[in-house]
């Protein structure tokens, strides 16, 4: 940590939150036809005022918007931008400039959606946790002076395992610069991903007991800044779900093959690594003896 | 005991100290709301956000549960800042139970703000009206050319040059921290004065505010409008035109001695004037909160004690000459070397080795400043070192005490002092004490027991 240099030139607290929101449409859908849980219009009437909350904080805050959508993801805000002021009285200009953006982006994500025939209902969750790295990496090179970076996801839409490669490869990436990724679930389930995304980077992991009053969890969990976060007990998920999914088919599961060589995951006997091109049963010919049978159980 | 004396020590103290009803009429303004909560410390704001939209009182109780026990110390800082400024409501119950609950006018403001986003103080004139505004690049140099002839008149009048024409009240103010001026005798700087030059531009910049301040209610103003509208200025847009109009009388002469110090650039047009703030003046709430400042850093110093600074300006090199011997100048270039007459100079003028340790740090050249320590250790070692060459002797204020009756008393005396911790020297032949000053009432009234 580079806490120990005397000139400090920013102040403890000054952040950059970039915040990943889920746009997809089958959650959003299915979720508005259950009466306790948000439309997404509510959802965008919460996120911001959050976002706005986290700039009145201190003047040097930055937020960066990403939007998740299916088949594509998009930065839709950054406020260091320059934007023009037309305050009209009724609502900040970047709130009417978010609106805007997010819709092109989802009718942009949508015919995308159609173009391409193979279904999945689950959002982009890798794409742009790669895009918000990508975004901080930059920061951290722009000189030695830069906020202090933290990604937020607000998840909604089950895991897609086939990205769990892609989203492992972003999580160790974030745990090696020092970014904590929080995570907040909206939908019905926990996400494996995102436990373990917020256990392994140091984030926070909230699935809010009432969706109705998310601005109250971000305000008052997702909010607090790093510094403030080492004196705080927050909250804490009861245990996480360490299962992995398997490279051959995408399937989570919680006992498989793992290649001694290049530790690749799979749900059934390979003769060969797909991965590294290893061959399983050169020598012997008992199988067993040369594959790790390694079990994987959540944590309790 | 020593005199207890509570220095407004930055300026957001200075506005907790104002009385309640003054501190509720500021908070009716939604730009003081917002400056406050930025100046607060970092778990103060998340309380604050935590609380802003729940209507009944939270208990401390429920607050401190939070807190891990390494964090008690700064729970309890933030608790008492928000106290202090009135932002947190405080009501003890019939159980004695304490509970909080946020100063409804300032939840008011701030519930607003997030929903319908912050509005200009004032609207900018249009462009047709002001002919030619400065560009971004103009008015920093601007500002840092205003603010370096002050400072720069600082120094220059300290060494008995002529003064220049800055308004008359405004630098008295300076004066009277900075300067010890005695009758017949041309200005010297005091302590204080070096002190400051040594400082950072912000904390330059909230001293010298600070004094108007307290000097403006001499002159009879209320500071609760000056401090307001000084939050004011911070949210306006750098670079635009503000009328002049729109301003009141008392805030009229403040823009006028503002712009001596290049927070804000005055521009007369045909029919009207007008004022454009500067980063100086936008930045006034950015360092409300001490530790931000950004600055790039233009010293070198090697470990041979020679030090390069790369800068023009003829402020940097006169406050270089406070404690090193500038040898030459280039058009952009200072070589000097810290020496140990330039720094026993530096000492007798009150500057400490600390002030121009921290001052190097600083200031170190963005190609030195990545290394750890910017400053070469043998070199902040030398002048610690040097600077206790000067304090081998060290004064406390005492009593002596002789002719005592009898050896009893004066060795139940000399266990007393120790006891209180007042005791310094004792010569049990010649039966002589020396007490610590503050401890010479206890002594006293001990020796009166002992009769």
């Amino acid at each position: 940590m580079a806490s120990a240099a005397p000139t400090k030139l920013y102040a403890d607290d000054v952040s950059l939150v970039v915040v990943l929101i889920d746009t997809n449409p089958f959650f959003w859908t299915t979720s508005e036809k259950n009466s306790s849980s948000l439309s997404f219009a509510d959802f965008i009437s919460h996120v911001l005022p959050f976002l706005n909350a986290i700039m009145l904080l201190n003047q040097l805050n930055q937020v960066v918007l990403i939007a998740t959508g299916v088949n594509s993801c998009e930065y839709i805000y950054d406020s260091s931008l320059p934007h023009q002021q037309s305050a009209d009285g009724k609502m900040p200009a970047f709130y009417s400039e978010i609106l805007t953006k997010l819709e092109q982006f989802v009718s942009k994500d949508q015919r995308l959606a159609k173009n391409d025939s193979s279904l999945t209902m689950s959002s982009l969750l890798s794409g742009s946790l790669s895009l918000a790295l990508c975004y901080i990496q930059k920061i951290f090179r722009a000189g030695p002076l830069h906020p202090q970076p933290r990604i937020l996801c607000l998840q909604g839409s089950p895991d897609g395992p086939e990205q769990y490669v892609g989203i492992m490869n972003a999580i160790f990436s974030a745990q090696r610069s020092m970014i904590p990724i929080d995570s907040c679930v909206l939908g019905t389930q926990n996400s494996a991903f995102l436990q373990q995304a917020s256990h392994i980077t140091g984030g926070i992991y909230q699935k809010p007991a009432y969706p109705d009053g998310l601005f109250q969890y971000l305000s008052a969990v997702f909010a607090t800044d790093l510094q403030s976060r080492s004196f705080l007990r927050l909250p804490k998920p009861p245990g996480v779900d360490f299962r992995a999914s398997c490279f051959c088919h995408k399937k989570t599961i919680d006992m498989g093959y793992i290649c001694s060589v290049c530790l690749s995951i799979f749900c059934k006997h390979h003769k060969k690594c797909s991965t590294c091109g290893s061959n399983f049963n050169q020598s012997q010919q008992d199988a067993s003896s040369t594959l790790d049978h390694k079990r994987k159980t959540p944590e309790a | 005991m020593p005199q207890v004396k509570i220095i407004a020590k930055n300026f957001m103290d200075m506005v907790a100290a104002l009385p309640a009803m003054k501190l509720d009429k500021l908070y009716d303004n939604a730009f003081i709301c917002e400056a406050v909560l930025r100046s607060l410390p970092p778990l103060a704001k998340k309380y604050v956000m935590q609380m802003l939209y729940i209507d009944v009182s939270v208990t401390a109780k429920s607050l401190e549960e939070q807190v891990l026990p390494d964090g008690f110390s700064k729970h309890k800082v933030a608790i008492d800042r928000l106290l202090q400024l009135r932002i947190f409501v405080q009501s003890i119950d019939r159980k004695r139970e304490t509970s909080y609950k946020l100063n409804p006018k300032f939840q008011d403001n701030l519930q607003k703000y997030l929903v319908y986003g912050g509005s200009l103080p004032r609207e900018p004139m249009p462009t047709n009206i002001t002919v030619r505004l400065p560009s971004p690049e103009e008015l920093e140099a601007y500002a840092v050319d205003q603010w370096e002839n002050f400072l720069l008149q600082l120094v220059t009048s300290a060494q008995g040059e002529k003064q220049m024409g800055f308004s008359s009240h405004l630098l008295k103010n300076f004066q009277r921290g900075l300067m010890s001026s005695r009758e017949n005798e041309s200005p010297k700087m005091s302590e204080h004065g070096f002190q400051f030059l040594l400082m950072d531009t912000n904390a330059q910049l909230w001293y010298i505010i600070r004094e108007y301040i307290s000097s403006a209610q001499d002159r009879g103003l209320d500071p609760t409008d000056l401090i307001s509208f000084l939050l004011e200025l911070s949210f306006h847009v750098m670079g635009e035109a503000y009328n002049m109009n729109s301003l009141t009388e008392v805030q009229t002469s403040a823009v006028k001695d503002l712009a001596d110090l290049g927070l804000v650039k005055l521009q007369q047009g045909r029919k009207e004037s007008w004022f454009i703030p500067t980063k100086l003046a936008t930045n006034l709430s950015v360092s409300l909160s001490d530790t931000s400042a950004r600055k790039q850093g233009f010293v070198v110093i090697e470990t041979n004690f020679r030090m390069y600074a790369y800068s023009s300006s003829k402020l940097h090199c006169e406050i270089l000459r406070l404690f090193a011997r500038v040898e030459y100048q280039l058009p952009n270039l200072i070589v000097g070397a810290i020496t140990k007459e330039s720094l026993y100079n530096a000492f007798e003028n009150g500057i400490t080795g600390e002030q121009i340790i921290s001052f190097l740090q600083l200031n170190a050249h963005p190609r030195v400043a990545e290394k750890i320590p910017s400053v070469p250790e043998n070199v902040t070692d030398q002048i610690r070192l040097w600077e206790t060459d000067r304090n081998r002797v060290e004064m406390i204020p005492s009593h002596f005490y002789d002719d005592f009756p009898s050896k009893d008393v004066f060795e139940a005396a000399c266990d007393y002092a120790r006891e209180i911790g007042g005791f310094l020297w004792e010569d049990s032949n010649k039966m002589r004490l020396i007490v610590r000053g503050e401890a010479h009432q206890d002594m006293r009234d001990f020796l009166r027991r002992q009769k």
